[in-house]
C-alpha cells in the first residue's frame, strides 16, 4: 500500500507538465512574435525617407505647349501645360474611338482626376511618364502627324510602340494595357507650384 | 519516430546531435546561479546578430553620414531606438555576463585539467569580443568614437618595426576617416563576428567532450551509476533547458528594463560624448573607454613611460592564458581552498576598483590607486604557483553537495 | 524624474573648446517630465529659441505624433512663418551665415545638447548670464565664460550684474521664470531621445508579458526538477536503510 503512494509521489503529473509546457512555449512565441514584427517595421520607409518623397515643382517657367520631367521616388513625372488646341484633341480621339479606355474606368488616377483631362485644372498634366506595357520612357510627341498621319498629338514608347493621347490614355493597338498612372498631387494656393505627394495606391505602372 | 524524421536522419545527424549535446549530455546537478552565464551569452550574441544586422541595413560608413545615419536611425526609422539601444546596452550586458562566466571558472577552478583548452578558447573569444565591441565603437562616429580610434589605433603603433606600418593599415589613411569606419564595420560585421561565431562553436564542442565543471570541482565522471551514467550527472535536456529558460526569462526582463527605462545608464552603458559630432579640431577633456575596458586602460596608465605601459597591458591581457600551469593544487574549486577563495577575492575587487579608476580623469591622485591594482592583478599570476602549492586545503566530499 | 547625467562641468566646457570653467554646481531644473511639460516646453522654444538655433533631427511631424499635437497647432505654435516644411527636422530662421556674421560663431544645432551635457547643464546655463560691458555681446556667464550668446531670456527673467545684483528687474517673477527654462529644458530633454513616451508607453505591457514568462519558466523548471529532488529523496532513504541494517 505504501509503495503506491511512494510511485504516485515518485512519477510526474504529466497532465501539469504538459499545461506548463503549453502555456511557456504560447508566451514565448507571443513574446518572440512582437518583437519580430517591431524589428520587421523598422525595415520600412524611415520617416527620412517619406519627407524626400515628395516633390514640389514650380509651374512658372513652364511655357504653354512645354513640358518638364521631374524626378520623384526614383520616378520621371512629367508636368505638361496643355494649350487650348491641344485639350480639343482629347475630345476628337473620344470621338474617333481611338481609345481602349476613354473614361479612365481603370484607376489609373486618383477619383478626382478621372476626367477627359485626367487633371486636376485641364491644363496641367501631371503623370508618371512611364509606358504601363514594360516600363519605358515615351517620347512626347505633341505635334499632329508627327508619329503617324492621324497623329493627334500625344505620347509614343520607343520600346515597342505603345501610342498615348495627350492625357496618357492608351491608343487602340497598342501593346500597353492601360493608361498611364497619375499621382496624387496638389496646387499650391495661389496656383504657381505643384506639389506631388504619393502614389495613388490603385494605380500601377507596369 | 516520424517518417520525416527517418528521412531526415539518414541524412543528417539530428537525433544523434540531439541525443550527444542534450538528452544524453550529462552536467553535474549542483549548479548555481552563475552557470546561467553561459546560455544568456549564447542568447546575447544572437541578439546582437539580429540588431546588428537591423543596424547595418540602415548605417553610412562615411566620414560625413555615419553620425547622421546613426542618429536617423534613433530619429527618423521605426523602432530604431530599440534595435540600437539593443544593441548597445547588449555589449555591456555581455560584459557583465563574460566576467561572471570567467570568474566562475576562476572560483571553481574550470580552467584546470582536462579543460585547460576550453578556457584558452574562451579566453580568445573574450578577447576577441574585446576587438568587436572596439570596432563597434568606433562606428556611430561621434566625437568619442573619433578619439578612441585615434588611441587605440595609435598603441598599435608602439608594437616594435611594423607598429606605424600596423597603424596606417588599421586606419586606411593618416587619419581615422571613411576608409577606417568602412573596414571597421567589414570587420565588425564580417570577419570578427564570423571568427568569434566559430570560436563560440569550439568551446561548446570542447565542453561536451570533457563535460561541464561544477561548483565542488568535482569530476562527476569518476562515480557512475549501474546505468553508465555518473550519479551526480542529470541530462542536459530537460532538466538545464528549463532551467536555463527560467535564466533567460529573468535575464530578458533586466534587460528590457534598461532598453525602456535607463537605455544609456546614466552614460555608462552609452557615453554622453558619442552624442557630439566626430570633431578632429576639438578633442576631448579625457579619453576614456568603455567600462569593460577600462581595468586595462588603468594598468596603461600606471605606467610612465609609453612603451612600457602598453606592454604591461598586453601582459595582463595575456597572463590568464597560462593559469592553467600557473594554478599548481590538486584541489579545483575555491570552495576547498580557502586561500586560494581570499586571493580570488581581492583579485575581483582589483579588478573592478581598476575598471572604475580607469573611468576617472587621467589625474595624479588616481596613480597610487593604478599602481596598486595593477601590481595585485599582476601579483596575482606570479604568486599564483607558490601560492598554489603549500596553500592548505580542506577535505573535498565525494559526491557533489545539492 | 530620472537622473541625469552627472558628467563633470570642466569636462563639458573643455568639450565645447571654449576654455576652462570654474568651480561651480549645477542647479536642478524642477519639473515633472510629461508630455504637456514638453509641449509648454516646445512652445517657449519656438518663441525665444528656434530663431537661432536648429533641433535638426526632430522633424515636425514626429513632434506632433509623440506630443499628441495637429498638424494645425504645430504650424500655429512651434512652426516659424516661412520655409519650414513639416516633414522635416526644427530649422532656425536665421541663417547660419547670418548668425556666423553676428555672434562670430553659428548658433549650435540642439538635438542632442541634454544627452551631451545633461539637464542640469543646461538649465543652469540659461539661468547664470550676467552682464558685462567688456564682452562685444553685453553678456557673460557663469559656467560658460565668454559665451558668444546673449541673454535673449533677459527681458523676462532680469539683468545681473556678475556679483548677483539686480539691474533691471524683468517682466515675470523669478518662480514663473525659473519654470519656463525648466520647460524649455524638459523640451530639449526630449529632443535628445523622442522615444522616451514610447519607452514609457509600452514600458509595462513588455515587462508584464516577460514576467509571466519568467514565472510560468520558473512554475515548468521546478515541475521538471521534482524528478531530481524525489531521485535525491530516494537514495539518501535508501543509504539511511542500508546504514541502519548495517548497524544491526
Amino acid at each position: 500500500m505504501a509503495k503506491t503512494v511512494e510511485d504516485t509521489k515518485d512519477r510526474p503529473d504529466m497532465g501539469r507538465r504538459r499545461f506548463l509546457t503549453a502555456a511557456t512555449s504560447v508566451v514565448g512565441v507571443a513574446a518572440i512574435g512582437t518583437v519580430a514584427v517591431a524589428m520587421v517595421d523598422s525595415l520600412e520607409p524611415t520617416a527620412a525617407e517619406a519627407a524626400a518623397a515628395a516633390t514640389v515643382v514650380n509651374l512658372s517657367p513652364i511655357e504653354p505647349g512645354m513640358q518638364v520631367t521631374v524626378p520623384w521616388q526614383k520616378k520621371p513625372v512629367i508636368i505638361v501645360n496643355r494649350t487650348p488646341a491641344m485639350l480639343a484633341t482629347l475630345a476628337e480621339a473620344e470621338s474617333k474611338k481611338l481609345l481602349k479606355d476613354p473614361n479612365c474606368d481603370v484607376p489609373q488616377q486618383p477619383p478626382y482626376c478621372k476626367n477627359q483631362y485626367r487633371a486636376r485644372k485641364p491644363e496641367w498634366l501631371v503623370m508618371v511618364r512611364i509606358c504601363t506595357h514594360l516600363c519605358c520612357i515615351p517620347h512626347y510627341r505633341p505635334k499632329k502627324a508627327s508619329v503617324t498621319p492621324w497623329w493627334l498629338g500625344g505620347f509614343h514608347c520607343p520600346c515597342h510602340g505603345s501610342m498615348y493621347d495627350l492625357s496618357g490614355r492608351v491608343i487602340k493597338g497598342s501593346p500597353a494595357p492601360h493608361n498611364m498612372a497619375v499621382p496624387e498631387y496638389t496646387f499650391s494656393p495661389n496656383g504657381k507650384t505643384v506639389t506631388v505627394t504619393k502614389m495613388y495606391p490603385l494605380a500601377h505602372l507596369c | 519516430m516520424s517518417k520525416f524524421g527517418d528521412w531526415l536522419n539518414e541524412r543528417f545527424p539530428a537525433r544523434e546531435m540531439m541525443r550527444e549535446h542534450m538528452t544524453e549530455y550529462y552536467a553535474p546537478k549542483n549548479f548555481n546561479i552563475l552557470y546561467y552565464t553561459g546560455s544568456l551569452l549564447l542568447l546575447m550574441i544572437v541578439l546582437q546578430l539580429v540588431s546588428g544586422f537591423l543596424l547595418m541595413a540602415h548605417y553610412v560608413p562615411t566620414s560625413k553620414d555615419a553620425f547622421n545615419s546613426v542618429q536617423g536611425i534613433m530619429y527618423d526609422t521605426k523602432w530604431g531606438w530599440l534595435i540600437r539601444y539593443m544593441h548597445v546596452d547588449g555589449v555591456s550586458l555581455i560584459f557583465i555576463l563574460l566576467y561572471l562566466h570567467m570568474g566562475r571558472g576562476l572560483l571553481y577552478g574550470s580552467y584546470r585539467k582536462p579543460r585547460e583548452l576550453l578556457w584558452i578558447i574562451g579566453y580568445v573569444i573574450y578577447i576577441m569580443m574585446m576587438g568587436e565591441a572596439f570596432f563597434g565603437y568606433i562606428l556611430p562616429f561621434g566625437n568619442l568614437s573619433y578619439w578612441a580610434g585615434q588611441v587605440i589605433t595609435s598603441i598599435i603603433h608602439a608594437v616594435p618595426l611594423i607598429g606605424p606600418g600596423l597603424t596606417t593599415l588599421a586606419r586606411g589613411g593618416p587619419g581615422v576617416g571613411t576608409a577606417t569606419l568602412e573596414r571597421f564595420l567589414a570587420l565588425h560585421a564580417v570577419l570578427w563576428f564570423m571568427i568569434i561565431a566559430a570560436l563560440i562553436v569550439l568551446h561548446i564542442l570542447a565542453l561536451h567532450q570533457v563535460g561541464s565543471n561544477n561548483p565542488d570541482g568535482i569530476e562527476i565522471k569518476k562515480l557512475k551509476g549501474p546505468d553508465g551514467h555518473p550519479l551526480d550527472g542529470i541530462p542536459f535536456h530537460p532538466y538545464y533547458t528549463v532551467k536555463d529558460l527560467f535564466g533567460v526569462g529573468v535575464w530578458l526582463t533586466i534587460f528590457a528594463a534598461i532598453i525602456l527605462y535607463a537605455p544609456t545608464m546614466h552614460g555608462v552603458f552609452l557615453e554622453r560624448t558619442t552624442f557630439f559630432r566626430a570633431n578632429p579640431m576639438v578633442g576631448l577633456p579625457d579619453v576614456t573607454p568603455p567600462w569593460y575596458l577600462a581595468p586595462y586602460y588603468a594598468m596603461l596608465r600606471a605606467v610612465p613611460n609609453k612603451y612600457y605601459g602598453i606592454a604591461l597591458m598586453f601582459l595582463a591581457i595575456v597572463l590568464p592564458f597560462f593559469l592553467p600551469w600557473l594554478d599548481r593544487n590538486p584541489v579545483r574549486s575555491s570552495r576547498y581552498r580557502p586561500v586560494y577563495r581570499i586571493m580570488i577575492l581581492v583579485m575581483g575587487i582589483t579588478f573592478f576598483t581598476l575598471a572604475w579608476v580607469g573611468e576617472q580623469p587621467p589625474l595624479p591622485k588616481y596613480f597610487l590607486i593604478e599602481r596598486l591594482g595593477a601590481a595585485i592583478y599582476i601579483g596575482f599570476y606570479f604568486l599564483l604557483p607558490i601560492i598554489s602549492s603549500i596553500e592548505p586545503t580542506k577535505k573535498v566530499p565525494e559526491r557533489v553537495r545539492s | 524624474m530620472r537622473k541625469t547625467w552627472t558628467g563633470g562641468l570642466v569636462a563639458a566646457l573643455a568639450t565645447l573648446g571654449l576654455g576652462c570653467g570654474q568651480a561651480a554646481t549645477l542647479a536642478t531644473p524642477s519639473y515633472t517630465f510629461n508630455k504637456p511639460t514638453v509641449i509648454a516646453g516646445a512652445k517657449l522654444f519656438a518663441d525665444h529659441c528656434s530663431a537661432c538655433h536648429a533641433v535638426s533631427s526632430l522633424r515636425y511631424n514626429r513632434l506632433a505624433a509623440d506630443l499628441g499635437m495637429t498638424k494645425a497647432e504645430i504650424k500655429k505654435d512651434i512652426m516659424l512663418p516661412g520655409g519650414a516644411n513639416y516633414l522635416q527636422g526644427m530649422q532656425p530662421t536665421m541663417s547660419q551665415a547670418d548668425a556666423k556674421k553676428w555672434f562670430g560663431l553659428p548658433p549650435p544645432n540642439l538635438s542632442h545638447i541634454v544627452r551631451a551635457e545633461g539637464a542640469r547643464w543646461v538649465y543652469t546655463y540659461l539661468t547664470s548670464f550676467y552682464w558685462d560691458p567688456k564682452r562685444p555681446s553685453g553678456w557673460n556667464n557663469h559656467i560658460f565664460p565668454n559665451v558668444a550668446m546673449p541673454d535673449i531670456l533677459a527681458p523676462w527673467g532680469g539683468t545681473y550684474t556678475k556679483n548677483g545684483k539686480l539691474l533691471q528687474a524683468g517682466r515675470e517673477s523669478p518662480a514663473l521664470y525659473h519654470k519656463q527654462v525648466a520647460e524649455i529644458v524638459a523640451f530639449l530633454r526630449y529632443a535628445s531621445d523622442p522615444s522616451v513616451f514610447e519607452r514609457r508607453a509600452i514600458g509595462r505591457y513588455v515587462l508584464g508579458t516577460l514576467i509571466l514568462l519568467t514565472i510560468l519558466a520558473y512554475l515548468l523548471k521546478k515541475d521538471y526538477w521534482r524528478d531530481i529532488h524525489n531521485k535525491d529523496e530516494a537514495e539518501k532513504a535508501k543509504a539511511a536503510k542500508k546504514a541502519g541494517s548495517a548497524k544491526a
